[in-house]
């Protein structure tokens, strides 16, 4: 238990610097009976508790203000592996790459693979529905969790889904997963593991402008052929990259680099890596450049995975922005980007899984100084507008969080703002895991003030 | 694509519930109304239909995602999306006129559930009329999407017993650059079908779809009157050249008509019974070996594995109806000692309270009822009796 100021800093925020907030005391136990215990001891005093895995999360869903913070980064084990049925059962402070690795000598992974996986835990991707480069094909957390065995605020230890067998009833796991630590803590959850493919390809191809990067994503997904991932850089973060010790060999003048990774059994990929080339080349591909070797595909990725980190060398602030659209807006929405950066002075760097249309427009700043803070925040708010009126939506994989909180309504009706708050309340009926987070405090308080009262 | 209406029926069918709600009575929800007898008997004063509700809302093929009203039948998917060389991957058993909404409310899929998942996986977005008379839109129509606590899956396979689905956006897949369907033979034996999942399961690729039949269900289908496993390969002529090389290995293989799946998908008729035991794949063998035994005990029991998913699903076919006893006699064929899950498609009216789900009190399920239903106007019953 930690409950000294300097201590308690190191958890006032997550990897989203823009937001700050104190818990009362950080607790972190060491065993699931430790856990419940804790969680039963706050439920009978009435004290909320906000959970916490790693804290790589970029919405400030894992910041308490004033709340007990629970750490569940010391449950690590991993409680079994069925390699024959590709399941296993893991604690919720498994890290998600020390999962993968610890099934990849019986030729399995576990697919969904954000940024931060060598780092960030399976309970803290059940709750945030994590995604990553490769749920461009394997899709994303929700896709991939089977049963939860969940504690409830209350104190009460439910079991959700089904791991031999079919879901029956309503599913609660699909309710679970993505729920931001505001339906409980998950104490183990089932995933399911997916085969290594056979043959990877790993293409670095570049272009000249970015509508024609655009275009190329456009026309790979639209050709049937679902890549492993797709990914965009532009030419301001291949420049932070090339700078910073990830270093991938990423061409710098180039308006923007795709990254794309084709996998999946030997034979026809090559059919398949040829045909992408062509699709490339015929949107206008500089050049196209193909990972010879493990060695160089891990650069070419490691350009991108660290993408975050090498933005740190231009500004002491970073906002790491999250957004999806529907494919073919690419092109209009990048533009828009453009112009709303230019039109508000500020820097945007877009790295992101394109394949999908999840933006990352991330604008490096100085957080000391009001007037680029005011203009940051305007032009974030004008590029999710865009976004939204693209026939988007606010996050692809981030999560609401206590960041975009203050959008939900751009895109949520009250009457479906309502519809989240009565589910929360099946889960937690107090609002004790998790306070203030992902639905409007004043939604919940009108539903909650309508569902007291019987209709007329 | 055309543009459907605006929602002033959603809104009329919104005002119906609410009236519904105030006036104590519960609706029976009902799309192609081809699912009727699948579940429960529901004891609802009056129907409910989203029959009405149909059409494109909008389709955008570069998106790979349509949205359509609730009410807007597979078969019309169908048509539209392999017009543009897509395909909604959701392939469940019974009519091809069977609804979108209904597909979604009650979480059917066929075999193409292998590859591609159940409904669950494919929809995007969905526009629902609450238990409460509200009406919600969650979800969106991107691919990725974590806005909000998810109540798109929580109404999917929610059978209508929390919301009215009226619009939903699906995820499509370009079809497959080819196709291929492959049969083959294998010994009607637990043990020959737990080797041939293990098979499978080591070759370097997903099939779109495995099933193994057993030999009434493979006879109904022309396939002789043996077990055989149907395969769906799909891909680029590489790939489709080496995954019917592996599969040719696996056993004696020809090469049928892909029309099968949809005669697999349509031939069952109006039977007594439908029940999914499932379980680990790696059990498969045990499924099997209770099927048989439904079998012995149901002549005629038509019974299909899904290998990679571990779900055996057996038909019983109608009987003489004016043969009285029917209902007892489906219970002893049903009742027999296997470790599995147990999912009812479809059963005799009667039967349903006896071994049909059930609600456990205080369970999150029925709290989630309550929520969204308070006044349990809609399918009260359908997911189980409370007890």
């Amino acid at each position: 238990m930690i409950a000294r100021d300097s201590e308690l800093l190191a958890y006032t925020s997550d990897a989203l610097p823009s937001h700050a907030r104190r818990p009362r005391v950080a607790v972190f136990p060491g065993s699931r009976d430790e856990t419940i215990n804790v969680v039963r001891a706050l439920a009978e005093d009435g004290v909320p508790f906000v959970p916490r895995g790693a804290g790589t999360g970029l919405s400030g869903g894992a910041l308490s203000d004033g709340a007990v913070l629970i750490g569940l980064n010391r449950l690590r084990r991993i409680l079994s592996i069925d390699t024959d049925n590709g399941i296993a059962v893991v604690e919720p402070g498994v890290v998600n790459a020390t999962l993968s690795r610890a099934v990849a000598s019986a030729g399995l992974y576990y697919a969904p693979d954000p940024s931060s996986q060598s780092a960030c835990t399976i309970g803290g991707n059940v709750a945030e529905n994590a995604g990553g480069p490769h749920c461009l094909k394997y899709g994303v957390t929700t896709n991939h969790v089977l049963a939860i065995t969940c504690l409830l605020a209350s104190g009460a230890v439910v079991s959700l889904g089904n791991a031999s067998g079919e879901r029956t009833g309503y599913d609660l796991v699909g309710a679970f997963v993505g729920s931001e630590g505001c339906f409980g803590i998950a104490l183990d959850v089932t995933v399911r593991l997916t085969r290594l493919p056979q043959a990877v390809r790993t293409l670095l191809a570049d272009f000249l402008t970015v509508d024609a990067a655009a275009r190329a994503v456009s026309s790979i997904v639209a050709s049937g052929i679902v890549p492993a991932a797709l990914e965009m850089i532009d030419q301001a973060t291949v420049r932070a990259v090339e700078a910073s010790v990830y270093a991938a060999g990423y061409p710098t003048d180039a308006a923007a680099v795709l990254l794309i990774e084709l996998d999946g059994p030997v034979a026809g990929l090559e059919h398949d890596v040829s045909i992408v080339e062509t699709l490339c080349r015929s949107v206008g591909a500089r050049t196209i450049r193909i990972a010879r070797d493990e060695t160089e595909r891990a650069r070419l990725w490691q350009g991108r995975k660290k993408a975050f980190g090498a933005m740190g060398r231009l500004a002491p602030h970073l906002v790491v922005q999250d957004a999806v659209v529907p494919r073919t807006r690419l092109p209009s929405i990048l533009a828009a980007i453009e112009r709303i950066a230019h039109e508000h002075g500020v820097m945007v760097c877009n790295v992101f899984h394109a394949g999908d249309g999840n933006l990352h427009p991330n604008v490096p700043y100085d957080g000391n100084d009001p007037d680029q803070v005011a203009r940051v925040d305007r032009a974030m708010r004008a590029i999710m507008a865009a976004c939204v009126a693209a026939g988007g939506t606010i996050s692809g994989e981030h999560g609401v969080g206590l960041d975009k909180v203050g959008y939900m309504t751009s895109i949520f009706s009250e009457d479906t703002l309502h519809a989240m708050c009565a589910l929360r309340s099946v889960f937690d009926p107090d609002q004790h895991s998790n306070p203030a987070k992902v639905v409007p405090v004043h939604s919940c308080r009108e539903w909650a003030g309508a569902a007291r009262q019987p209709r007329s | 694509m055309t543009l459907a209406p605006p929602s002033s029926d959603v809104e009329a069918l919104a005002e119906r519930v609410r009236v519904a709600a105030r006036a104590g009575e519960s609706l029976r929800v009902v799309g192609a109304g081809t699912w009727l007898d699948a579940a429960a008997p529901v004891a609802a004063s009056e129907p409910l239909s989203v029959r009405d509700l149909t059409g494109v809302v909008e389709y955008v093929p570069g998106d790979l995602t349509i949205t359509v009203r609730a009410g807007t039948t597979l078969e019309d998917v169908d048509r539209i999306t392999r017009e543009q060389g897509q395909w909604l991957t959701l392939d469940p058993y019974g009519s091809r006129a069977g609804t979108i909404g209904a597909t979604i409310a009650t979480a059917s899929a066929g075999p193409l559930a292998t590859s591609f998942g159940t409904p669950r996986d494919v929809v995007l977005g969905l526009e629902a009329v609450l238990g409460t008379g509200t009406i919600m839109r969650a979800g969106g129509r991107v691919v990725k999407n974590v806005a909000g606590f998810d109540l798109v899956r929580l109404l999917c396979g929610s059978w209508g017993t929390l919301g009215v689905i009226t619009e939903a956006t699906l995820r499509l897949r370009a079809l497959p650059e080819r196709e291929e369907t492959l049969a083959t033979g294998l010994e009607d034996a637990p043990s020959a079908v737990q080797a041939f999942r293990a098979a499978m399961r080591d070759l370097p690729f997903n099939p779109l779809a495995c099933e193994v039949l057993n030999g009434a269900l493979a006879a109904e289908l022309g396939l002789g009157d043996g077990a055989v496993a149907l395969t769906r390969l799909g891909g680029n002529p590489d790939a489709l050249g080496a995954q019917r090389a592996a599969v040719q290995a696996l056993g004696e293989t020809s090469v049928v008509d892909p029309a099968i799946w949809e005669r697999l998908r349509t031939a069952e008729g109006e039977p007594a019974a439908v029940v999914r035991l499932s379980h680990l794949p790696s059990r498969v063998g045990e499924l099997w070996a209770a099927s048989r035994e439904i079998a012995r005990r149901w002549a005629g029991t038509r019974c299909q594995a899904s290998i990679a998913r571990g779900v055996l699903r057996c038909v019983l076919p109608r009987r003489d109806p004016g043969r009285g006893g029917a209902a007892n006699a489906v219970a002893s064929a049903l009742y027999i000692g296997v470790e599995a899950t147990r999912s009812f498609e479809r059963l005799p009216g009667e039967l349903w309270s006896a071994i049909g789900p059930r609600l456990a009190p205080e369970s999150i399920e029925l709290r989630v009822k309550r929520a969204f239903d308070p006044g349990n106007v809609l399918n009260p019953g359908i997911m189980g009796v409370v007890g």
